[in-house]
């Protein structure tokens, strides 16, 4: 039985060095992990586009690539596939679908990790801000409380909720595939999430569509706030780095 | 893709190009949308008026109000026969219409050889087509809400803000246009411009009505009463000093009973954040029996009564479980329209005929078909079901999209980058390579 690593194609393509640091922190809590390769796309995208028939292909594709390969759990750092792993694979293939899948989040926060984590910012005090992605609030098991017993864990670290969160945060506009085709969506969405950042000076997504969303539209409106991966960030704090800087 | 596809995705690009131009009105709706959409849903958690935030509110009765539209929708026939039997017996003239067509019809009749028609703003008019044929046959159709009056002032094509339509007009924009129109200078203050309607239009309505139109926010099926909610007063003057008030509405405004009715109107309020200084509970025309005890109709207030129930995809979409049929639970509060992420965005670059968001957007597609649903921004909505945590009976808009985006890939009518995606998933099994 392979425990597997599953970045998602989108961190695998464009984030590498985030998937380096998330493969850092599963390893070090679970050494059973492992990461294969050509491993296939879940086909979130194409839940907005394909029909029932061509989805079905996809998902079929992918189970057989796990039973191949023998996977019996996953831990994965995308929010898309964790959303579309947990709601689509169970809704086409029924009990065929015997993967357990779980997000990075949900795999941090259990107390056992946690604790072996031991996570302390050796800086001074850092108030951040967390932004929930659609994908993880909108799940068949929605990861909310998670992110926040993380950091709030975290010595030194102060969470500064924004205005819109949880269920009721505001979406970047990526999301659907719109983020290729209307562009305009996340220039006024994503500016938003940065308004809300009153008190926080880091933003932290476990998403990376809204990390490619929101970090093109700091960029572009020249805003001095990051806006980080959350593995990224907790790299940074193991490693006594400053998150805020680059 | 083919290349109607392709088309309307320009169409749409270019729509919201020119939705950023300075100086032009869609860009002055486009900004009076965004900042009308972050307090709106800021205000959902301010206590400002009551002790309970709205929020609060919509999530006491919940439970409550998707038990009550679950149990219509599930006995649908019922309801409406229901209702329909005890307004004829409190003497409304009931017309049930199977399809919009007739109902147009059926309305056509009722105006007779009326020219003029007074009505309030109406979003189930424009759904059944009523507004277009009042067009078509040359009816005169005046407006009373003066968001509305002023939309038709401003001859505003585009679809804009339901509760105040004409909210993103400067108060010296208004005085420009009706020195313009009317021939009459005014103070660029709103006071002003309320003041010239009350002094000149109000008389208009409390003399010369005869014949108006509204819908009805809902409608209680055991006591056959419609209840009506507003602000300025112009429902209670078109629905009392006329010889004929015809109400137009589909059959899902129909709710059991009086007291769930009067919730969804309270409902509808909290949502919107604004106060119904005036909530109207229609339950007949005017009558008295003072003499003799001979009842006769049309004392003061209306003669006549005239109800149009409407099906027409509405019965439909239950028993063929079309996609849309959970739209049926829709009590119209408005609450998907603030909340969205593509609406705020893109304000009335996301909408349709019918109004802005997502329910204008699905109202389009059973009406006008795919096409039009895609050119109204189909394809904007990013998914994140912003419409389905704020609505207060658990309507999931955003998977009712994800259907018709389907329908509409199939057609080949998907926007092209999309098609490449889904190609790359399904042959490289990663579209980001």
């Amino acid at each position: 039985m392979t425990k597997l690593i599953y970045l998602g194609c989108l961190s695998n393509a464009r984030y590498q060095e985030t998937c380096k640091n998330a493969i850092k922190i599963i390893k070090f809590l679970d050494q059973k992990y492992t990461v294969l390769e050509d491993v296939p796309c879940c086909g979130a995208l194409s839940y907005h586009i394909g029909n029932d028939k061509e989805l079905n292909n996809h998902v079929e594709f992918v189970n057989n690539w796990f039973e191949l390969n023998n996977i019996s759990e996953i831990v994965t750092t995308c929010a898309g596939c964790y959303n579309y792993l947990t709601k689509y694979y169970t809704q086409f293939l029924g009990q065929d679908f015997k993967v357990k899948v779980k997000h990075f989040l949900q795999f941090l926060a259990e107390p056992d990790n946690l604790s072996k984590l031991d996570l302390k910012h050796s800086g001074k005090k850092l108030k951040v801000s967390y932004h929930d992605a659609c994908h993880l609030r909108n799940a068949v098991v929605p990861i909310i409380e998670e992110p926040r017993r993380i950091l709030n864990s975290i010595e030194n670290i102060e969470l500064k909720e924004m205005e819109n969160i949880k269920t009721n945060s505001i979406c970047c506009g990526a999301g659907g595939g719109v983020y290729s085709i209307f562009k305009e969506n996340s220039d006024y969405n994503s500016k938003l999430i940065f308004d809300q950042l009153n008190r926080g000076k880091i933003l932290l997504t476990a998403c990376p569509f809204c990390f490619t969303a929101l970090t093109r539209i700091r960029e572009e409106n020249q805003l001095k706030k990051p806006v980080k991966k959350i593995e990224d960030f907790i790299v940074n704090i193991i490693e006594g780095v400053d998150p805020l800087s680059e | 893709m083919n290349e109607s596809g392709k088309k309307l995705y320009e169409e749409v690009k270019n729509k919201i190009k020119d939705s950023q131009k300075e100086g032009t009105l869609e860009k002055q709706f486009g900004d009076f949308w965004k900042f009308a959409c972050v307090i709106k849903t800021r205000q959902h958690d301010l206590r400002y008026l009551y002790d309970d935030t709205s929020r609060e509110f919509v999530d006491k009765n919940r439970e409550n109000l998707i038990e009550m539209r679950e149990e219509f929708v599930n006995n649908m026939d019922l309801y409406v026969e229901k209702c329909i039997n005890i307004m004829r017996k409190k003497n409304f003239t009931v017309h049930y219409a199977k399809t919009n067509k007739e109902a147009q019809k059926i309305f056509m009749e009722e105006l007779g050889d009326a020219k003029i028609i007074y009505k309030s703003k109406s979003n189930e008019a424009k759904d059944i087509g009523i507004i277009d044929v009042l067009k078509k046959n040359g009816i005169i159709i005046k407006e009373t809400d003066l968001g509305d009056v002023l939309v038709q002032l401003f001859d505003y094509k585009l679809p804009s803000f339901q509760i105040g339509p004409g909210v993103h007009f400067t108060e010296e924009e208004i005085v420009k246009k009706m020195k313009e129109v009317y021939g009459v200078e005014l103070e660029p203050k709103a006071q002003a411009i309320v003041n010239y309607f009350r002094n000149t239009y109000r008389n208009e309505l409390l003399n010369n009505v005869k014949i108006s139109l509204t819908s009805a926010n809902a409608i209680s099926a055991e006591e056959g009463t419609i209840v009506l909610g507003e602000n300025e007063g112009n429902i209670s003057l078109i629905t009392r000093a006329t010889d004929k008030h015809i109400v137009v509405c589909g059959i899902t405004k129909i709710v059991p009973n009086i007291l769930d009715a009067v919730l969804v109107t309270q409902l509808q309020s909290r949502i919107n954040n604004v106060s119904f200084n005036y909530i109207s509970l229609i339950s007949g025309p005017s009558n008295t029996s003072d003499i003799q005890g001979t009842s006769v109709q049309g004392m003061y207030g209306a003669k006549e009564v005239v109800v149009i129930l409407v099906d027409d995809w509405r019965t439909k979409a239950v028993n063929e479980n079309l996609i849309y049929a959970d739209f049926l639970k829709c009590i119209g509060c408005k609450s998907c329209i603030y909340s969205c992420t593509a609406s705020r965005a893109f304000g009335n670059i996301y909408a349709s005929k019918y109004g802005l968001g997502v329910t204008a957007i699905i109202r389009d597609y059973i009406h006008n078909g795919i096409e039009a649903a895609v050119n109204d921004g189909l394809f904007l909505c990013t998914g994140c079901e912003n419409c389905y945590h704020w609505c207060p009976v658990s309507i999931n808009c955003g998977e009712i999209l994800k259907f018709i985006k389907k329908e509409a890939t199939e057609k080949g009518l998907a926007p092209p980058h999309l098609e490449q995606y889904k190609e790359k998933i399904y042959k490289d099994k990663n579209p980001f390579l």
